[in-house]
């Protein structure tokens, strides 16, 4: 740190003060929004940091200008904040960050026109960013985490404001979104419902007058929340939205994006193409795609296993998992296509003996009972049509379209 | 508001516009009763109707209400003055017709001076408001009395005792719909109540000094902001004063001055309205149609439910039954208001607590109904007894046509209005959510009178159904369990004074039958009176009556009956009907298990609305209730005597001069608290201490009586300074919620106090240790007993003597509730002592493993949170064993998959290679695809208590199987197979060839209780035809579901440790 003398740091501290009324007087949002964008770690708010540590009484300043003082509130909080953020204390940055913030929205609700929302925005992410911080800070002091659950009440208490009618309502999304990516981090996703309803349900605003990004995050969360309820076609519109409307240039979205599509689509009978996979660098699901066209289950089981930690994570491991009826089906459909070459008149009798020996050579070692069970299953699912012979053994195909294809529907329906 | 919305009414009509509407409402309505006071002209009537058809039109849904109120008067208006034509246009009406309506009524008003008609009106007013019950009448009467008072009399009385009623359902209807004219009431009122009363049959009906308690000027300011209900009323003083023109002539003003006294009662009943006002002063602006309709259906429901109070009234009246019959509902009401507001988010906040006192004041009001139905009670009791009078009733009811007799007819339109008001009261009471279909019912009930008989019918049944849902209510009531609430709303609140039996009675569901007959022979024996007597057996014969005659009905909506009909029809089934109480046992099963609860409900339920609900509201309503139903059982005796309206009439009367023993004798059936209820219950005590009397007249026992004494006494203490208004229903209800938060905030307060004087301390640092019990005891047994202070360290047993304790339960061989309980007491110990070591860790484990052999999930829940706690803390203990039950209990029991994909990311690298752990892994997947040949494997090698979580699963798994099988397979599976892979293997056999034998015979009942077709083949092989099976499969609802979820936790052993 460099030295900076008392009058430099006086100098630093007017000039910010002056910055920051001017911008408000002038509604100009965009100098607000570097004024208040902490994470950006930008070179005038660090040196800023430095003379207010230095001064230490900065308050005093913003008490002598009646100019500066008409924001005193706004402005000390967000001064302590900084001067925490700076020597590293996050808790105490982010609980003066979290008074400025209320003074803020506060000041935001008595704003006519939706000037400000970009700096609104900036301070949904810099509470959000800081919350984590400083809950990374506690957890590591053994306390329990807490601030960024504090964080997603005070996002509440802003989407409240944005939510009514006028032109604020469109920030009313981004918000949404912080609130998602706060909830998804929280584990408490069901918070999401509320938001949710409040969204689709208001008829006041069309969703589609929304901001794009804010549109595609919206849609990328609903869809996966959609992945975790197992609702695949809802998931896949959703999911699809985003990935159409996703930035091009923003390959880690779309990675993000596929990371859950890829699934869904594959639940649904969709399989992607390799390049897809390569181009977005998505190998964990390269086996999975093999094991799905060979009828490979060992394949299946063994990429599962190996990337159990990732899909448990993503949350994808269940629906990933689910695939096993698919992968069951395109094996039966290969015996089949086999006896048909050999013995085209009783192809579509599959001896339980046969698919038991073909499991065998993919070294899963089933009983009959056990393959009965899932011929059972998979006739009861629709991915096969035809019946099971219990008497015999047998498993009999209907002789048109034995193996139907699911055409987008997903397995079971 | 009064003044300007006398002026408004009376001035200009204005029918175009909605908000003037409900202004114009009033108006109009005041002319229309002047018209009718004039000459009873059929207009006038299709006015009203006309009118009703308008409050329709505004709200949808109240349309059907309103349907039925306009019914009643057009009924009475057809027969009086047969211009059904015009009703019916009028009541076919939409939005549009509104303004036509307003329209006609203007033309109505010109042709007789208006204070002529308002002089009329008054008089009719008058009877209607008697019956009506101060409430409506007071903001109506205002504006009548200024026209002239004095003339009303005369006419009064007639038309008053039948306008009475007739204008309670109006009132009750109306009053939700129009919320504008409450500046009627509130100048009117008072000098209705105080001057023109008296005059008329008032005085001699109901004593003054209940109009005066009810309906304090005061009172009615306070409510003035209700201007809608002001409006309503009038609207049904209309309807009631033309009928009552038509009445006076038909029928001898003996008769009304009998339904009057049911208006004094009303009068009582009349703070509810004025708790009601308020909450149209909330909404007031929300005259708007949409926000009105809501509102409407509130006040129907209400209104419907005093209805219901005042129908149960009637055929328990006698009866202590009836009474505790009305309690519940009111009991019931309290939680559907609060939950209404819920439901109209916007008004909610207001809503709720002005609901709270609405209710009671719907309580009242069903009293007054009570009363007036008195009249209209004679006519449910036709209906319910079936009689001649009762089918008139209906015909009017559906098409006005219907010219029956004057008198029946009178009658039938009462009850045409209380049926109708009954299937919403009942259905608004019993559940919110069910509300609106109630409020279908009505509307279909009014259509044809069988339909409104059924409606009767069903009516009970929604409100049991009601009951479940009242979740509304047992969130009020934290302790109660929701379904409890739900479930014994109408018990518990009968409970109250008849505690005892409905103790013994709900608690064994199994015996409920048996419960009933001893509780009807209790509740004829309970009778000190002979006429208690007579009136009880009466209310018995009819209900029978009823039963034999809709006797389908009764089988089947026997289970939700509870509520009002209940007790008629325990009383049925005890005294004849073997087949009703068969039919009961039938259906009530379902229902048992929860009524298990009761007894705890019934305390709690009690206590809580009371406090929350500002309970004093209700209880005076309560109080007025038994009243009433005292007054009506006494009617109905008479009633039962001489069908005919007259002699009900003298009944009313003799009822007046009974009046207040009649109360005593409700009390006494209400049960152990009566000497309190009646000293506390006498009508000016009512008004003036109905905190008190209400929480004296629920207290079933001194305990609990003592109980709520504090309570209420603690509400004083913590908001004295509110209690000193005088509208105690609102305030009270206000009192009793602020009241609680006052009291937890207040010791939340202290602790926070003492620890954190300079605020900036949070909990967490709080120095707990000061505070920690060091305990001295030295018995290793010890019952489990909430605590409900800080404990005593001389009760608290120190480490090491828990440490024996928790070997003596061990190796105990007494039952699981034993252990359960012992070990509960263990754990609060430890917690007292803040012990966190192995010890604790083994205390839980071993309950956990307890409730689990025990299949007690929320006491193994309970466990298990702690547990986990207590492994993130590194205590060791057996985390890996619990780690899989904890899997298989999200696998099988929550179904959530994200909780499962959490938990399963949790798991370490040893934790997987564990073999409880990868057993219960294999089961989720086994799960997860179906694979119900691999689950029932693992279910056989399952280690430690694995199996025991997979037990309540096996059900699910054999149904999900067979359901495959006979889907998939083609034609037969042998039953062999599925004993083989589904894992049955025979109920505690020994022999190997035993047991095989013993799985067959349970898979074989298995697969019968379950909808399987069976068919033998030629050598003898039981098999399974699958294409038959696949679509008869079902799964039985189980015989022994119990809400607790064990069925071995009888509520005799709770009874049978002591």
């Amino acid at each position: 740190m460099a030295y900076v003398s008392m009058g430099e740091a006086h100098r630093r501290i007017t000039e910010y003060l002056n910055r920051f009324c001017d911008a408000v007087s002038y509604q100009d949002s965009s100098t607000l929004c570097r004024l208040l964008s902490f994470s950006s770690n930008s070179p005038p708010l660090l040196s800023l940091a430095d003379a207010l540590n230095l001064f230490q009484d900065a308050s005093s300043l913003i008490r002598q200008s009646d100019k500066f003082s008409e924001y005193g509130e706004i402005l000390a909080h967000l001064f302590r904040s900084l001067q925490s953020y700076r020597v590293g204390n996050l808790v105490e940055a982010y609980l003066a960050f979290e008074k400025f913030a209320n003074a803020f929205v506060q000041e935001f609700r008595n704003w006519e026109s939706a000037w400000a929302l970009e700096a609104l925005y900036v301070v949904c992410y810099e509470i959000r960013v800081l919350a984590e911080k400083a809950d990374k800070e506690l957890t590591s002091n053994g306390k329990s985490p807490e601030k960024l659950k504090a964080a997603g009440s005070l996002l509440m208490k802003v989407f409240g404001v944005l939510a009514g009618k006028g032109p604020k309502r469109v920030g009313a999304l981004y918000v949404t979104c912080q609130l998602f990516k706060t909830y998804f981090k929280l584990g408490t996703v069901n918070l999401c419902r509320s938001v949710i309803r409040s969204i689709e349900t208001a008829r006041i605003f069309d969703f589609e007058e929304f901001p794009r990004r804010d549109k595609v995050t919206y849609m990328y969360y609903t869809g996966r929340l959609e992945v975790f309820n197992e609702n695949f076609p809802a998931a896949d519109t959703k999911l699809s939205y985003a990935l159409q409307y996703c930035n091009p240039k923003r390959e880690r979205n779309i990675r993000m994006i596929l990371k859950y599509l890829i699934p869904v689509k594959l639940s649904i009978g969709v399989i992607p193409k390799d390049e897809l996979l390569q181009n977005y660098n998505l190998h964990e699901y390269t086996k999975i795609v093999q094991a799905l066209r060979k009828g490979d289950l060992r394949l299946l089981r063994h990429a599962l296993q190996e990337h159990e930690d990732r899909f448990l994570r993503s949350g994808v491991y269940l629906v990933l998992e689910k695939l096993e009826l698919q992968v069951y089906q395109r094996l039966m459909k290969k015996i089949y296509i086999i006896q048909k070459q050999s013995d085209p008149a009783r192809a579509h009798q599959l001896k339980l003996e046969v698919i038991a020996k073909a499991l065998r050579w993919l070294k899963m070692d089933m009983d009959l009972d056990e393959v009965e069970c899932i011929m059972t299953i998979l006739i009861y699912k629709n991915l096969v049509k035809g019946y099971l012979a219990h008497k015999s053994k047998v498993v009999v195909l209907s002789k048109q379209d034995p193996f139907p294809k699911l055409n987008g529907k997903p397995v079971g329906s | 508001m009064n003044q300007g919305g006398n002026t408004q009414a009376v001035a200009p009509m204005d029918p175009n516009s909605i908000e003037n509407r409900y202004g114009v409402d009033g108006s109009q309505v005041h002319k229309y009763s002047y018209q009718y006071s004039t000459g009873s002209d059929s207009a006038p009537w299709t006015g009203h109707s006309a009118e009703h058809q308008a409050v329709d039109n505004g709200n949808y849904s109240n349309s059907n209400y309103y349907h039925p109120q306009p019914t009643g008067p057009a009924t009475s208006n057809a027969q009086e003055i047969p211009n059904t034509a015009s009703f019916t246009s009028s009541s076919t009406s939409g939005t549009a017709n509104m303004a036509q309506g307003y329209s006609g009524y203007t033309p109505y008003q010109t042709p007789s001076d208006p204070h002529n008609y308002s002089n009329t009106g008054y008089s009719s007013y008058y009877s209607g408001y008697q019956q009506q019950p101060s409430q409506s009448y007071p903001q109506p009467v205002g504006a009548y009395q200024n026209t002239g008072a004095p003339q009303p009399l005369s006419s009064f009385q007639n038309p008053g005792s039948y306008a009475g009623t007739a204008s309670y359902s109006g009132t009750y209807y109306n009053p939700a719909d129009y919320q504008t004219a409450g500046g009627y009431q509130s100048t009117n009122y008072n000098n209705q109540t105080a001057g023109s009363y008296p005059s008329t049959n008032y005085s001699n009906q109901t004593p003054a000094s209940n109009y005066s308690n009810q309906t304090p000027a005061s009172n009615y300011s306070n409510q003035t902001p209700a201007s809608n209900y002001s409006n309503q009323t009038p609207a049904s003083n209309y309807s009631n004063q033309a009928p009552a023109s038509n009445y006076s002539n038909q029928t001898p003003a003996s008769n009304y001055s009998n339904q009057t006294p049911a208006l004094n009662q009303g009068n009582y009943t009349s703070n509810p309205y004025q708790n009601y006002t308020p909450d149209a002063a909330n909404t007031p602006s929300s005259t708007i149609a949409t926000a009105t309709p809501v509102h409407h259906q509130q006040n129907y429901q209400q209104w419907s439910e005093y209805y219901s109070q005042t129908e149960v009234p009637c055929a328990p009246g006698t009866e202590k039954l009836s009474a505790t019959s009305a309690y519940s509902q009111s009991f019931p009401v309290p939680g559907v208001t609060s939950e209404m507001p819920a439901s109209n988010s916007q008004h909610a906040p207001s809503y709720v607590q002005h609901w709270g006192p609405e209710t009671g004041a719907s309580q009242p009001p069903s009293q007054q109904s009570g009363a007036a139905v008195s009249t209209s009670n004679d006519a449910y009791w036709v209906h319910q007894t079936q009689s001649l009078q009762a089918h008139h009733h209906v015909p009017p009811q559906n098409h006005y046509q219907s010219p029956l007799e004057m008198k029946p007819l009178y009658e039938t339109p009462f009850q045409g209005h209380q049926r109708a008001t009954y299937p919403q009261e009942l259905n608004s009471q019993s559940s919110f959510h069910q509300a609106p279909l109630g409020y279908r019912q009505p509307a279909q009930a009014t259509p044809s009178v069988d339909t409104q008989r059924v409606s009767k019918v069903q009516i009970p049944t929604n409100p049991r159904i009601a009951s479940n849902l009242p979740s509304g209510f047992t969130k009020m009531d934290k302790d109660s369990s929701a379904a409890g609430a739900a479930q014994t709303p109408a018990y518990v609140s009968v409970s109250m004074p008849k505690s005892k039996d409905h103790a013994t009675a709900m608690p064994e569901p199994r015996h409920f039958p048996k419960s009933l007959r001893g509780y009807v022979e209790r509740a004829l024996a309970r009778c000190k009176d002979d006429k208690e007597k007579a009136s009880c057996q009466d209310a018995l014969k009819e209900i029978i009556m009823n039963a034999k005659t809709d006797e389908t009905l009764y089988t089947r909506d026997w289970d939700t009956e509870p509520l009002s009909t209940v007790l008629n029809r325990n009383v049925t089934v005890t005294e004849s009907s073997s087949t009703l109480i068969s039919s009961l046992q039938n259906k009530s099963p379902t229902r048992r298990p929860k009524s298990r609860w009761e007894p705890l409900l019934e305390e709690k339920p009690f206590v809580k609305p009371a406090s929350t609900f500002s309970s004093p509201v209700k209880f005076g309503a309560w109080n007025h209730q038994n009243e009433n139903n005292k007054k009506n059982s006494e009617i109905f005796q008479k009633v039962d005597a001489a069908i005919g309206f007259k002699p009900t009439y003298s009944g009313q009367n003799s009822a007046k001069k009974n009046f207040q023993r009649p109360v005593k004798r409700q009390r006494f059936s209400g049960g152990a608290a009566t000497a309190i209820d009646d000293e506390a219950s006498s009508d000016s005590d009512k008004d003036l201490t109905p905190y008190y009397s209400s929480a004296v007249a629920l207290a079933s026992s001194a305990e609990e009586k003592k109980r709520r004494d504090s309570r209420s006494k603690r509400f004083e203490r913590v908001q004295g300074h509110n209690r000193g208004n005088d509208l105690p229903k609102p305030k009270n209800a206000n009192v009793g919620n602020v009241g609680n938060l006052h009291s937890r905030r207040a010791t939340a307060l202290r602790l926070s106090k003492t620890f954190d004087e300079s605020g900036s301390r949070a909990v967490e640092d709080i120095d707990w240790d000061a505070l920690t019990v060091k305990g001295t005891c030295q018995e290793i047994e010890k019952r489990y007993l909430r605590l409900t202070s800080a404990p005593d360290p001389a009760t608290v047993r120190p480490e090491d003597v828990l440490e024996k304790a928790l070997l003596m339960v061990q190796d105990s061989q007494k039952n699981y509730l034993y252990k359960c309980d012992q070990l509960k007491s263990i754990r609060q110990d430890l917690t007292v002592q803040r012990i966190h070591n192995h010890l604790t860790a083994k205390v839980y484990e071993t309950h956990a493993r307890l409730a689990l052999e025990a299949g007690d999930l929320p006491e193994y829940n309970q466990c298990l949170s702690q547990l986990k706690t207590l492994y993130a803390e590194g205590i060791e203990g057996c985390s890996l064993e619990f780690a899989a039950y904890s899997l298989l209990y999200i696998t099988l029991h929550s179904n959530n998959n994200r909780e499962l994909l959490s938990s399963m990311s949790r798991l370490s690298e040893e934790a997987k290679k564990d073999e409880a752990v990868r057993h219960a892994l294999s089961v989720r997947a086994a799960v997860t695809s179906g694979n119900y040949v691999m689950f029932f494997r693992l279910y056989k090698t399952a280690p430690n208590m694995n199996s025991c979580l997979m037990d309540l699963y096996v059900e699910k798994m054999r149904y999900k199987a067979v359901t495959f099988m006979s889907r998939s397979c083609r034609p037969t599976i042998p039953v062999s197979y599925i004993v083989q892979v589904l894992g049955f293997t025979g109920a505690a056999s020994e022999g190997t060839d035993e047991k095989e034998t013993n799985g067959l015979e349970e898979c074989l009942e298995w697969l019968k209780t379950h909808g399987a077709n069976l068919i033998t083949d030629s050598n003898g092989d039981i098999l399974l035809d699958t294409k038959v099976s696949s679509t008869s499969l079902f799964m039985p609802e189980p015989e022994d579901a119990v809400a607790h979820g064990d069925r071995n936790l009888d509520v005799n052993d709770f009874f049978t440790r002591t």
